[in-house]
């Protein structure tokens, strides 16, 4: 009995502290959840406040004062051994890494092989002691790969293995739900992926085996969503879809996947998993064909897809959209990008001018698109070498302009001065060219290269930052230095070579394209592009 | 026919007697044990090799420095000072220009302190323009230098084995010290180029190993290898190699090195080269319990990966920490007059030592701070008076009784 209120008290405070963790969730979802939770696991009250010495203990960092009331504890009760020692592992756990911390290094060289030794021997008693139904064997084995897990050391692979078959077992027999979440989530904090999926799946399938009402369950994936649980919030969208599919009108499963889209896909701001969402507006084309997709959702999922930089899949949503929505508002935004990608991510200039062209060959409505359509044709034509036809672009790009679209105009005169003095392009902005459209470098592919912006909607003069890293080949203590090679538009910020990152704003609205080449001391690295959308 | 059969057992007897003294037992190898684990043999001990790489260049010069020919004999202070702290093995990179001064620094560690001699050699890494290891006479002639090299020193006593190059394999892959061939150049696939580079390079070390172990059966050959990268084709091309000797920098752990290099290449190996500097470049201080705090954590994961630890990978033979003294002139190499200035510049950075990543464009690395004893400009005896770090007390400690940390579960610990 006693064993069992201390089970008790380790399922709370587990509890306490993942909500701790967690923070506040909206009302309704805390109480669709505390809902389900009942039917699982009861608390015992008369051992919290064990729990909360702990947490007393903790807060001080009296690691050490701690332990001597769990002995004093052992003492008076010989029952609660095992108990006491995962509580002395887990305290000299949190005592290391606090000396490790703090850098208090006196106590970590003096005492650090003795609490290590502490947390090993410890933990495999408690784990020799019980079996995997039992709670505190999971939190025993859970403790005790974290530990090797921090080490990175031989026994870690070995540890998760038995830690994983124990919260298996342990998940057939006993009703607490929340252990597993708690597994699971400790593994996501760890950047583990197939283990935190796999045992977030078995904690949906036990919600959904209760007679949980659908709304219910979109209301706690929701409530996921929110505290930035991705993992857990799309394991259980995907029970809420699987439902909607088997049981629902079909007008009602495409309401619910086109929500869950919508709630994943890019946005500057809030949570977001590009991947997930696409590959829910996969499920919604299966399911309702195009009709499925008004303008707004085809143009979410192609834009989407150019935030996750899959250049190839963006292109045939955005030509699908010109083709059902030929009028769309987006229209110039679309054939600009479309001419983009083509031409510098897909190498394919002469399908990048037809759309270049397209905005060119416009008669009226001479939107910032259309000025920068001209001024791509005009650098194409320049790097090709047909100054003639370049001049002509940016000729007829001064005149649309006027003394709008200033950063523009600017950049054109740079071109023009080039021409007329008989210069070569910009070093950078050549460089970009020919990595991107020379069949010898054919084999860079941007894979090596991550270049983002913080925001990809922003306002005239607000300010945005573009960073990149670059994944250099291995090279030891010797250092590859790199250099970077911006180019394109890249606002009031003229960004040196040395720089990897850089903070700019825009003076005019439009689609900017910003470039980079990487370059080592042995040649090129690789090269990448981004789109920002100014209003 | 008793005769007979006499003179038979006579005649097998002195055969196996002849036979027994044309095959002695190497001073120093390798032995495989029944549960795959790996030892290194040396005077018929099991010997853990507990090193620490060794350029004790003085304040104000730089690595051209001939300090084997020191009059001040820098390795005999050195080397008492080692002793006391227990380490057993010395990595040297490259034997100076004068056999007889190497001999002597050799013989005098080995006699006075018992410390044994890992012998190195670039493989021509750093000439310039750079290693062509596609070309023949390129590899002729260092191939000569290598095998100079051991005939001078294989039968100095103290000598405990050779390591063929240190991170050369870098050059593979075309960003360091770059070479190619008219082939390679051919070639168009990235991929396939480094990959026929790494089939010259690791094939031209396995001709190097083969050629050593006729000249010389007493010691074992190591690989230098930069981390596991390219041990793939080791594992092809460098059958003749005994052991992998890595340099390794990934701060608190090695992670799943050793596990790793069974799958890749299941050889034993040495960590030849790991440790941490002593200064925190975000703090701009001089730091020692950082220094003591990786270097502590590392020597741990050397000693739970030895032989006959259960759970550990069981292929580790040691390591060699770098360094034992400062070198001044790193920094700025190029630059005389601050070889005799302690730079606090850093060179390269290193996120997995943590604690001051967040310096200046994160490099962390202080390339003249990785001693394990200071350098002073004060002369004492000729020499800069060392003055030993903390990570020499801690790891001194650690070594008198490494049983105290619990290697494993349910087993003694060691």
């Amino acid at each position: 009995m006693r064993s069992l209120r201390l089970l008790l008290l380790l399922a709370f405070s587990f509890q306490l502290s993942l909500r701790q963790a967690q923070g506040t969730s909206p009302k309704d979802t805390e109480r669709s959840r505390s809902a389900v939770y009942s039917s699982f696991a009861q608390q015992d009250d008369r051992l919290v406040d064990l729990n909360k010495q702990k947490e007393i203990y903790f807060a001080d960092n009296q690691y050490s004062e701690f332990i001597e009331l769990l002995n004093s504890k052992r003492r008076k009760d010989k029952d609660i051994a095992s108990y006491i020692d995962y509580y002395i592992a887990l305290t000299r756990y949190h005592q290391l890494k606090y000396l490790e911390e703090e850098q208090l290094w006196d106590e970590y060289f003096n005492k650090g092989n003795d609490y290590r030794n502490d947390i090993v021997t410890k933990t495999d008693k408690v784990i020799k002691a019980t079996t995997p139904q039992e709670d505190l064997r999971i939190y025993s084995e859970l403790l005790s790969w974290q530990y090797h897990k921090d080490l990175a050391d031989a026994f870690e692979e070995e540890a998760l293995a038995n830690l994983m078959s124990s919260v298996l077992e342990h998940s057939k027999k006993s009703s607490d739900i929340l252990m597993i979440k708690e597994v699971a989530d400790r593994f996501l904090l760890y950047g583990l992926k197939q283990e935190p999926k796999k045992l977030y799946k078995v904690y949906v399938d036990k919600i959904a085996s209760t007679d949980i009402e659908d709304e219910e369950l979109t209301k706690i994936a929701k409530g996921f969503y929110d505290e930035g649980n991705l993992g857990l919030a799309q394991a259980i969208y995907d029970v809420c879809i699987e439902r909607s599919i088997n049981s629902k009108t079909k007008d009602q499963a495409i309401d619910l996947l086109s929500e869950v889209a919508r709630l994943f896909a890019y946005k500057d701001e809030g949570v977001k998993d590009t991947d997930y969402a696409e590959g829910v507006f996969r499920n919604l084309e299966q399911l309702g064909g195009e009709e499925a997709f008004d303008q707004e959702l085809l143009y979410l999922r192609a834009y989407n897809l150019e935030k996750a930089k899959d250049y190839l899949k963006t292109k045939d949503n955005y030509i699908d959209l010109l083709m059902r929505y030929p009028k769309t508002a987006y229209k110039d935004r679309v054939l600009y990008k479309l001419g983009i990608i083509f031409t510098y991510a897909l190498r394919d200039i002469k399908s990048g001018r037809v759309y270049f062209d397209q905005l060119a060959q416009r008669e009226i409505n001479f939107s910032p698109h259309v000025i920068s359509g001209l001024y791509q044709l005009g650098i194409l034509s320049q790097w090709e070498r047909d100054s003639a036809s370049a001049k002509e672009h940016y000729n007829k790009l001064l005149e649309l302009a006027g003394e709008d679209l200033s950063e523009t105009v600017v950049l054109t005169r740079q071109r023009l001065n080039e021409i007329d003095q008989g210069k070569p392009l910009e070093y950078n902005l050549k460089t970009f060219l020919n990595v991107s459209l020379k069949d010898e470098y054919s084999a860079l592919d941007m894979s090596r290269v991550d270049l983002r912006a913080s925001l990809y909607k922003i306002s005239k003069a607000e300010s945005v930052s573009v960073a990149t890293t670059a994944y250099a080949m291995q090279s030891g203590c010797m250092q590859v230095d790199l250099e970077y090679l911006w180019s394109g538009n890249i606002g009031k910020s003229t960004p040196s070579s040395d720089q990897l990152s850089f903070d700019t704003s825009y003076a005019d609205p439009g689609t900017k394209e910003i470039n980079l080449v990487v370059v080592s001391a042995t040649g090129i690295v690789e090269r990448s592009l981004d789109l920002l959308d100014v209003q | 026919m008793k005769k007979f059969i006499f003179i038979l057992a006579i005649f097998i007897f002195l055969g196996g007697l002849t036979g027994m003294a044309s095959k002695p037992k190497a001073d120093v190898y390798i032995k495989r044990l029944k549960n795959d684990h790996y030892q290194l043999i040396a005077g018929g001990k099991v010997f853990v090799v507990k090193g620490v790489c060794y350029n004790p260049v003085p304040v104000g010069k730089n690595h051209e420095y001939d300090w084997w020919s020191d009059p001040a004999k820098p390795w005999i202070v050195d080397g008492k000072l080692m002793q006391e702290m227990g380490i057993n093995t010395i990595r040297i990179y490259q034997p100076g220009k004068d056999p007889q001064a190497v001999k002597e620094v050799i013989k005098d560690l080995y006699e006075l302190y018992g410390i044994r001699t890992i012998m190195g050699h670039w493989l021509g890494f750093w000439e310039y323009p750079c290693p062509f290891y596609g070309d023949k006479n390129f590899q002729d002639r260092i191939k000569a230098g290598v095998i100079e090299m051991v005939n001078n020193y294989k039968d100095q006593p103290g000598i405990l084995m050779w390591i063929l190059g240190n991170e050369n394999n870098y050059s593979c892959l075309g960003q360091v010290n770059p070479w190619s061939t008219e082939e390679i150049d051919q070639e168009p696939n990235l991929q396939k180029q480094k990959a026929m580079r790494a089939e010259i390079f690791y094939s031209y070390v396995n001709d190097l190993a083969k050629e050593i172990h006729q000249i010389d059966s007493n010691h074992p050959v190591a690989l230098g290898n930069g981390e596991l990268i390219g041990l793939e084709f080791a594992d092809k091309f460098s059958g003749e190699v005994d052991l992998v000797a890595c340099i390794i920098y990934r701060g608190k752990t090695f992670g799943n090195l050793f596990n790793s290099l069974r799958a890749a290449f299941d050889k034993p190996i040495l960590i030849s080269e790991f440790g941490a500097d002593c200064y925190d470049a975000y703090k701009m201080q001089e730091d020692q319990n950082m220094q003591a705090f990786f270097l502590e954590s590392q020597w741990r994961q050397v000693y739970e990966n030895l032989a006959n630890n259960k759970e550990g990978a069981g292929n580790c033979l040691g390591g060699a920490m770098f360094e034992w003294v400062d070198e001044w002139w790193k920094h700025n190499e190029s630059s005389p007059d601050t070889w005799g200035v302690h730079d606090t510049g850093s060179n390269w950075s290193n996120g997995s030592y943590y604690f001051d990543i967040k310096a200046q464009d994160n490099k962390n690395m202080n390339e003249e701070w990785f001693g394990i004893v200071a350098l002073s400009d004060d002369l004492e005896n000729g020499l800069n008076k060392r003055i030993p770090r903390k990570a020499y007390y801690v790891i001194r400690e650690f070594w008198k009784n490494p049983d105290s940390e619990p290697q494993t579960r349910n087993r003694k610990s060691r």
